[in-house]
């Protein structure tokens, strides 16, 4: 009774969180790989861990899979502590970078491994790895060996497998990461109508930001063992909060420069070259009033002619067009402005309307669509 | 055009002849020797290079470096540790290096069955004479033609005088004190002497060719059998001096050197006789430098020479000059050197007929196998 | 192979004529190695199938293969077949000892050991081979003997001392010891690769370790095992030191009965080829047998 009580307690204390995070740290010997994570993932959310190598989002996912334990923090999935838990203990399943099937063992088996290990009956078994192949388009591959599968097939049987255990979380580790760029598309459609039909908590870790953007409801980015933002995927590009991710995600250009005015929705910052901005202050968090800032404009805000903007309320700048990279769907020209600085302008795909090399040229931006933030130089 | 005609033509030319050569060798089969030895093809050699075969207990480095300092010719020796590999050596061909070769007697009478020996010259060997009159005449080379006999022994049993009161004296003991011996009695790794001490045991020759009396010297001896540890002829030796065994059957040469390591061990030839065996020096028809070989039989012949070899190594010598020179301990020791009365009752193991040899072969794995 | 067709046909006749022809190339790259083949193997092994097929034949006689009367004797009477039963009950129980013995060793150094260690510890595993065989067998026997080394041991903690030398189990103590090393640095060479991930895998879906081991571990190093199994098996098959010095009275091996037979009293060579190649049979059904489950494993490589 006092079991049910607990688990009734449990179900109480349920915050619809299937993964919680807390204060969590991982050394390797004196180095640490994850500083302090605060993370909460939500039931039947996309949630992507996205950072550049080398930044802890792997050693993050291995420890909510259980392959690693936390140095410090608690981990809960599904509101149940899980530190000391032995991965084949958790109720999460794991869909690896290198798939890591069996190779001794048949797509049938491979898929069939979890539920022969949780002693099901051999009809249950056969119908919901029958299920699954089906699910991931493989049904006409059981009798097949992993060696005799394409890339694109063995990823299908590493999901197939992980999903045939109904777990309520699954992992997945730079899964499309070893796929051609075709395919790769392909497969980001086909787990993002995954995720919508099983309605399962998915966490993926990736650093390809694109894939992070079209398939994840939020994505947390880290940086050097640290979370530096966790956001939808509009905030996180609209609005980035350090400019870590605004220069992770997306194009950006970056100005350091020190806060010289301050009115309400409104910055006077200087940069180190001497340009002038007004900027629009970052609203959320604690957005910087004073002292020195990273300025960030997207290329794709920024407009481009070659007469002196007369609007008095942009920021406006002489340059000269220096290179001018044509992208198929838009084109990026590097202008040098006055200052030295360089900046990328992303134009709609229009050659002809792009003046000569060296000419004389304006770049110029309402103040709403740059953002002052925190320097990390401060 | 001609050229390339003339090409294809010798390359199946020389298939056809490889073909021919190797079917004549392996696969026909029909018509060639198995092991021939090429007698009549002596290798040539350094002159001041001495190649000798001999047994590892047979030889030191100070009887080589005396030898080198009397003559100024190099020895190499190469060791074997029984008649039968020395023998397979010679008939694999390889022993066209040695020039000097230590068979014991039966394994001479094979030699000379193969026709491997080349007569002595006893015109280049001095001290001949010095051979005792019982080692003179061989009766596995008459007249001594071939071999100068070196050293010689019995077959006899080595046992714990402290444990085994009281002492064994004949082969009997090993029957009538089975229950004490049991499992703790090694015999010889050889089926002659096993075999021979079963038939001397019921009163046979060593040397008999009489079926009924090979049986029952095999059924004698499988029903002694549970109560034997093993057959060996060298891993007793710890064993019997740690306590573990109490008898091992042995060759009077170790047993000498056992007794020399503890005095409670001792050797005995049994009553009723045991084998008799001499070691002996020839030459091979293929050896390299005779005239190195005629300079080491001399040097080993001068008393000095093997009376020192006896003291340091402890074999028999049948130089009746150098027994002279023994200390008066040596010359006493009735395991080294038996009384006239136990060596008349020994005998010599001589070759027997195929037939008997396949029926001691088969009795020996009967023995070894169930 | 357009452009012969414009050259004039003498001249394509004097280029194919300089040229290795195509079928030769094989021959020439393995010509070194097939020829050693065949002088140290195939016709030596060709030459003891003959001799094996003359009853009775020794050396200096002449070779006349008439039959299979050699091998009709080996079946024919027990002993002979008592020897064959031993030697593969030898050869068969050591390699299932230094199998159970030699794998968790051989996983410990390749999973557990840490790098920078493991060839020290493994080249301390191999260092007993350096050592004589012989040596070996003499060393078990200083151990193994009635007030050897392990019985005062075993006597100083108040247990029953132990009969075990030149018995049976002796023999597999001394061809264990002497084969284990082999078997070790092979399960070693294959454990070393196991994919760690496909452990990962295997846990993330729900195995202990146990389950990991045999569901995965083992399958995994399955062509190691059977390498290693083969190796200590064909190995133990021709080894005579340690059962003659270790196993007692009734110690015969095939081996050692070869042995007799080309060097012993009767010198009945043509018995011993047939004795040899039975061996040469076991083995070669041995090596059949790896190679069977060799293709399998190799398939789903």
């Amino acid at each position: 009774m006092s079991q049910t009580a607990m688990q009734n307690r449990r179900t109480t204390a349920d915050t619809g969180f299937d993964v919680e995070l807390r204060e969590v740290f991982k050394f390797y010997g004196s180095e640490p790989a994850v500083r302090g994570i605060d993370l909460n993932i939500r039931k039947g959310e996309f949630f992507s861990i996205l950072g550049p190598s080398g930044c802890g989002k792997t050693t993050t996912l291995r420890m909510i899979a259980g392959f690693e334990s936390p140095s410090a923090g608690d981990l809960l999935i599904q509101g149940v502590g899980m530190n000391q838990t032995p991965p084949y203990r958790r109720p999460v399943n794991t869909v690896f970078q290198s798939y890591a099937l069996f190779n001794h063992l048949t797509v049938a088996e491979n898929v069939a491994f979890g539920l022969r290990l949780k002693k099901r009956s051999r009809r249950e078994i056969e119908e919901r790895v029958a299920e699954s192949l089906k699910l991931v388009k493989m049904e006409k591959f059981s009798n097949r060996l992993p060696a005799q599968l394409s890339g694109g097939q063995q990823q299908r049987v590493a999901l197939a497998r992980a999903l045939v255990n109904r777990p309520a979380v699954l992992l997945l580790d730079e899964p499309l990461g070893a796929l051609d760029l075709k395919l790769r598309k392909e497969m980001q459609v086909e787990l993002a109508s995954l995720h919508r039909e099983l309605g399962l908590t998915f966490v993926m870790v990736t650093h390809d930001q694109e894939e992070a953007l079209s398939l994840s409801d939020r994505i947390g980015v880290m940086n050097q063992g640290k979370l530096e933002q966790v956001d939808t995927p509009d905030c996180i590009y609209e609005q980035p909060l350090t400019p870590f991710v605004a220069d992770f995600i997306g194009d950006t250009n970056l100005f350091n420069g020190k806060i010289e005015g301050y009115h309400p929705n409104m910055l006077w910052v200087t940069t180190d070259r001497g340009l002038k901005m007004a900027v629009r202050p970052c609203d959320r968090g604690n957005a910087p009033t004073s002292g020195r800032v990273t300025v960030c404009v997207r290329p794709e805000k920024i407009g481009f002619s070659e007469t002196q903007p007369t609007n008095s309320q942009v920021n406006w700048y002489e340059g000269r067009l220096r290179n001018v990279m044509y992208l198929g769907t838009h084109v990026h020209c590097q202008v040098q402005l006055q200052s030295g600085d360089y900046m990328t302008v992303r134009l709609p795909n229009n050659p002809a309307g792009i003046p000569a090399m060296d000419s004389l040229v304006y770049v110029y931006w309402p103040y709403q669509d740059c953002l002052a933030l925190t320097s990390d130089l401060a | 055009m001609s050229s390339r005609f003339v090409s294809r033509y010798s390359r199946r030319q020389f298939l056809k002849t490889s073909l021919a050569a190797l079917s004549s060798t392996s696969l026909a089969g029909c018509g060639w020797t198995l092991a021939e030895v090429r007698s009549d093809r002596p290798q040539t050699s350094n002159s001041n290079e001495l190649r000798i075969y001999t047994w590892s207990n047979y030889i030191d480095e100070t009887l080589l470096k005396e030898f080198t300092a009397q003559t100024g010719v190099r020895v190499i020796a190469d060791t074997y540790d029984s008649n039968d590999v020395m023998l397979a050596t010679f008939q694999a061909g390889k022993g066209v290096a040695y020039s000097v070769v230590y068979p014991s007697d039966y394994a001479i009478a094979k030699m000379l069955d193969l026709k491997l020996l080349a007569a002595l010259d006893k015109s280049r060997i001095s001290g001949l004479e010095n051979i005792l009159g019982k080692f003179q005449n061989s009766i596995y080379d008459p007249g001594n033609r071939h071999h100068v006999p070196v050293s010689w022994g019995t077959t006899g049993l080595i046992y714990n005088s402290e444990k085994l009161n009281p002492a064994p004296e004949d082969w009997d003991y090993l029957w009538q004190n089975r229950n004490t011996l049991s499992r703790k009695m090694t015999l010889l790794s050889e089926p002659r002497e096993v075999l021979g001490a079963s038939l001397r045991a019921q009163g046979f020759s060593y040397n008999t060719t009489n079926p009924a009396e090979l049986r029952k010297a095999y059924e004698k001896l499988a029903d002694l059998k549970p109560a034997i540890a093993t057959f060996t002829t060298d891993a007793w030796r710890d064993q019997l001096l740690a306590g573990d065994l109490l008898l091992a059957m042995g060759y009077s040469i170790d047993g000498v050197l056992v007794a020399q390591e503890n005095p409670n061990m001792k050797y005995v030839v049994p009553k009723s006789g045991s084998s008799l065996w001499t070691d002996a020096m020839v030459i091979p028809k293929t050896a390299p430098n005779p005239e190195a070989a005629y300079a080491w039989i001399n040097y080993m012949l001068q008393p000095a020479v093997a009376a020192q070899v006896t003291e340091r190594l402890f074999f028999a010598t049948p130089n009746q000059a150098a027994f002279d020179q023994l200390s008066t301990d040596l010359r006493d020791n009735q395991a080294l050197f038996p009384p006239d009365s136990v060596v008349e009752r020994c005998e010599n193991l001589k070759p027997l007929p195929q037939k008997s040899e396949e029926l001691i072969e088969k009795y020996w794995t009967k023995l070894t196998s169930s | 192979m357009s452009s012969p067709a414009s050259t004039s046909p003498s001249e394509s006749t004097v280029s194919k004529d300089l040229a290795t022809p195509r079928w030769l190339e094989p021959f020439a790259l393995l010509g070194p190695a097939g020829i050693w083949l065949g002088l140290m193997l195939v016709i030596p092994a060709l030459l003891i199938f003959e001799l094996s097929l003359v009853p009775g034949i020794r050396p200096g006689e002449v070779v006349n293969p008439s039959g299979l009367e050699n091998y009709f004797q080996i079946f024919r009477e027990d002993v002979y077949r008592q020897v064959v039963w031993r030697s593969l009950g030898f050869a068969l129980g050591t390699t299932a000892i230094c199998l159970a013995l030699g794998f968790p060793v051989a996983y410990f150094i390749a999973q557990m050991v840490p790098k920078k260690w493991r060839n020290l510890v493994l080249v301390g595993f191999v260092l007993p081979l350096w050592t004589s065989s012989l040596l070996r067998s003499y060393a078990w026997i200083t151990i193994l003997r009635p007030t050897g080394v392990l019985n005062s041991f075993l006597t100083s903690l108040g247990l029953p001392a132990l009969d075990i030398l030149n018995r049976p189990p002796a023999v597999f103590i001394g061809m264990s010891y002497s084969l284990l090393p082999y078997m070790v640095l092979i399960l070693y060479a294959s454990l070393e690769k196991l994919d760690r991930r496909l452990l990962e895998a295997a846990a993330d879906l729900g195995a202990n370790p146990l389950q990991s081991f045999w569901k995965v571990t083992v399958p995994q190093s399955l062509p190691g095992i059977a390498a290693g199994c083969l190796l200590v098996f064909i190995t133990g098959l021709g080894d005579f030191i340690d059962p003659e010095l270790l196993g007692g009275a009734s110690s015969m091996t095939m081996a050692r009965l070869i042995y007799n037979q080309f060097l012993g009293v009767t010198r009945n060579w043509g018995f011993g080829s047939a004795l040899s190649m039975m061996i040469v049979l076991a083995v070669s059904l041995a090596i059949a047998l790896l190679l069977k489950y060799g293709d399998r494993s190799s398939a789903n490589l």
